[in-house]
């Protein structure tokens, strides 16, 4: 802190141009970026969710994407992308066709449902084919973990990976992608990626957590859209969740945990969060392998409604959520690692995986 | 509506077309430059448009009077307005942005026998920014530094687009002169203005987001897995991505103001070059401290007095700067750090070292200090500070590139001033429509060079 004023170093020394110029110069340069960048720029609309907005936008960069490749304009914005690698995305919703075809169905005969109506279920699983019924986890061969999810993953993945490896028996990974879910996926192939985990890593348990941006309008294989929670939309979207569930469980000795939304600070998204929950219970509901948490009376305070601030186990008020009214908070994210740890641990063979 | 988003670009030369239009007829302009402002606000949420205008009328209307009782002489009247609308400006930022926080911590303190109701309001953004320059104008005012400004003069002032939300703070002395004065429409510093933005953009857009998804995102969720050597470079990281965040900010807010003829001042002068926390300060957010030294230390009492006095009210700035960051604990000691640091400056001047000592001192200080910043929380922070002290073991996050992108931006910190701004000459002197491609083809650059998806400014928040 100092007692003295502080001059500007180097006033403007240049003199300028006439405003009508710097208009006419700057939509020019706005026009050359917009002609290099129009394949970027019309991804990035193809991406938005279906809205007037989107189709507003598709329908201004389409021709300009046109224009400006015909006249090669778009070869830096190309050259650019291939020397940085970014053009390998492309391929990810041809390799979720294949898998798509390639998922043997479970049929919910073989897997009587579980109901998790229970507060606090204990998950009884054929004994013979159970999580390790010797326990034969070991720092040389851990219990692995994978946490899978949108953005919500982003906030508490890296605290449960934390938490979770407080155990020398215990190796986690958390992959949030933001933005992403099964609406879209062509933003982000989740079926794909999360069939690359289960090939590649063979997870002993995983945790999936999808839906913060999933409540918008579903584009079919076939290219049509579907409106959101209409009974086609629904009827898609269960298929979805179905498919990710399939490919997340393969076999039955892995612990697959789906974790349903928390209550929202705004009505309408809760509203609409809490119809996915339903979905996702009903998936998970047919399928043995599957265990649906419910994240409701977790995070609500005592009259059942959203809250920032809920009381810990000693009784003091600690912030949960963020200022966003969506996401979980360092202490948030605690709290439902710690939850997630404990359900684990109720599976056969994995009690005590975390010590008393 | 970002800085670095297409939506705003369309705004701004729909904006920038408007102003240099109407700016013949001051009162069609500034009626036509309140509105592109409140609409630029209420993009974020119409609601708060409603708390910007109160704050405009409240605090012209306290002016006003201000001013009306100091010409009559009645100085206690005067102050007593003046104390009114400070009051009012600090009860809009402590209902929304502390009321939780303290009523959670007092909450805690009674036990569960006495709970305090919590309002669980949205912040509305920006709010720290224009109540700290609505109180500076007060204030100037009792003072008799300024003059009165107008209605519509103030309105503009407070509400002006490119500071609105995360600052440069600008006092009423810089900006009334310029609302009134008409800039020549003739000499636009458009090579200056697109040297800043575009310099801006890639701080923010390349350096800042690069760094939060490379290393810093993850040492600081999770650092107990990470090795103490990239626990180190998390927070060097973090040191560096705050400040292309927060002046890649200020440079596109100023380069916008400049297109529209305003001129802000300078908030940030290579900090981490620093050789002392005295320095640090006069060269980081510089309106901020500026306001915190001329509105809150030097009332205090600044140096004026006994040491132990000079001390405790280095420490209260300091703690109030950072309380106004931020309502957490984790706040409060980053600007106690801050405090303490520079009370000891005084008590240990270490002028006598070797510049390369001072410099080290000043910087790991700062580093330190972030950590807290940073951190979600107080324990989150020590976690930080824990895995730095751990043995050390194989770097997993280090990369050669991040290291090298940290080395080359802080010893762009040492660049003379002179040298850093070769580029905004070599600009300015390019016949205007080079200088519009040169934008447009950098705007290219950045855009393929940044991250997906670019997250909000940090100052937003605050």
């Amino acid at each position: 802190m100092e007692d003295e004023t502080y001059t500007e170093p180097n006033p403007h020394p240049h003199g300028g141009f006439p405003a009508g110029k710097v208009f006419l110069s700057g939509i020019a340069g706005f026009i050359l970026a917009a002609a290099i960048n129009s394949g970027a720029l019309l991804a990035d609309a193809e991406q938005l969710p279906d809205s007037r907005s989107r189709s507003v936008s598709v329908a201004i960069w389409s021709p300009i994407e046109k224009i400006a490749s015909t006249l090669k304009l778009t070869w830096p914005r190309d050259v650019g992308d291939f020397l940085l690698g970014r053009n390998e995305g492309e391929d990810q919703v041809d390799l979720r066709r294949e898998q798509i075809g390639a998922v043997p169905q479970p049929s919910a005969e073989e897997w009587p449902a579980l109901s998790l109506e229970e507060p606090s279920p204990t998950y009884e699983l054929d004994q013979t084919t159970a999580v390790a019924s010797e326990p034969v986890w070991s720092s040389g061969n851990p219990f692995t973990i994978w946490v899978l999810g949108d953005s919500m993953v982003q906030f508490f993945g890296e605290t449960f990976v934390r938490m979770a490896e407080r155990s020398s028996l215990v190796a986690a990974t958390s992959e949030p992608k933001l933005a992403s879910g099964l609406s879209r996926p062509d933003y982000f192939d989740w079926p794909a990626r999360i069939s690359d985990v289960m090939t590649e890593y063979d997870p002993d348990a995983v945790v999936l957590m999808f839906g913060g941006n999933d409540a918008q309008n579903i584009k079919t294989d076939e290219g049509q859209w579907l409106k959101r929670f209409t009974a086609e939309w629904e009827e898609e979207y269960r298929s979805r969740i179905a498919l990710v569930m399939d490919l997340a469980t393969g076999t039955e000795e892995r612990v697959v945990l789906w974790v349903g939304q928390p209550p929202m600070r705004g009505e309408g998204f809760d509203s609409r969060m809490k119809q996915l929950n339903d979905l996702y219970r009903l998936e998970a509901d047919s399928r043995l392998g599957v265990h649906y948490l419910d994240l409701q009376s977790l995070f609500t305070d005592e009259n059942g409604a959203y809250a920032r601030y809920l009381p810990d186990s000693s009784g003091k008020l600690t912030d949960v959520r963020l200022t966003d009214g969506v996401h979980l908070s360092h202490w948030g994210g605690e709290w439902l690692s710690e939850f997630l740890l404990d359900e684990i641990e109720k599976f056969p063979g994995l009690d005590g995986l975390w010590g008393e | 509506m970002l800085f670095p988003t297409l939506a705003f670009g369309l705004f701004f030369l729909v904006a920038f077309l408007l102003n240099w239009l109407t700016r013949p007829h001051p009162m069609i302009w500034k009626i036509v430059m309140l509105g592109v402002s409140i609409f630029f606000y209420g993009w974020w949420n119409w609601r708060f448009v409603f708390l910007l205008l109160w704050a405009i009328t409240s605090n012209w209307v306290a002016g006003t009077q201000i001013d009306k009782h100091l010409c009559a002489g009645s100085k206690r009247l005067a102050k007593n307005w003046m104390r009114t609308a400070i009051v009012g400006d600090l009860v809009l930022l402590g209902v929304f942005k502390y009321y939780d926080f303290f009523a959670v911590e007092l909450s805690n303190l009674l036990g569960s026998s006495a709970t305090i109701p919590l309002l669980e309001l949205t912040l509305p953004v920006g709010i720290s920014f224009f109540t700290f320059q609505a109180m500076s104008y007060v204030i100037d005012l009792h003072r008799r530094d300024i003059d009165p400004m107008p209605m519509l003069d103030f309105a503009v002032y407070l509400s002006f687009f490119p500071q609105l939300v995360a600052g440069p703070i600008v006092r009423a002395a810089e900006m009334a002169p310029q609302i009134r004065k008409q800039p020549d429409p003739r000499r636009v510093a458009s090579g200056e203005a697109f040297h800043l933005i575009l310099r801006g953009l890639f701080k923010k857009v390349v350096i800042s987001s690069w760094l939060a998804s490379a290393i810093v995102d993850d040492v600081f969720s999770n650092p107990e897995s990470h090795s103490s050597q990239d626990v180190l470079i998390g927070i060097y990281g973090y040191a560096i991505q705050i400040y292309a965040d927060f002046s890649g900010y200020t440079d596109i807010a100023i380069g916008v103001a400049l297109l529209l003829g305003f001129r802000f001042p300078t908030n940030f002068d290579r900090p981490y070059s620093a050789l002392s926390l005295r320095e640090f300060w006069k060269r980081w957010h510089i309106t901020l401290s500026s306001w915190l030294r001329d509105y809150l230390y030097i009332p205090l009492g600044g140096n004026r007095g006994k040491q132990s006095d000079t001390y405790r009210n280095l420490l209260l700035t300091m703690v109030l700067g950072g309380l106004w960051h931020g309502s957490t604990w984790n706040f409060v000691i980053w600007g106690f750090i801050h405090g303490i640091a520079l009370s000891v400056e005084r008590i240990l001047p270490n002028r006598r070292n070797h510049p390369v000592i001072r410099w080290f001192v000043t910087f790991h200080i700062v580093c330190f200090a972030w950590v807290f910043f940073r951190a979600d929380s107080l324990s989150s922070a020590l976690d930080v500070i824990r895995a730095l002290a751990s043995l050390p073991s194989s770097a997993e996050l280090t990369s050669s590139l991040s290291v090298l992108l940290l080395v080359g931006m802080m010893a762009a910190q040492f660049v003379p001033y002179s040298k850093s701004e070769d580029l905004k000459r070599i600009l300015s002197r390019q016949r205007i429509l080079v200088q519009g491609l040169t934008f447009g083809f950098g705007l290219v650059l950045i855009d393929l060079f940044g991250p997906e998806g670019v997250a909000p400014f940090i100052y937003f928040q605050f």
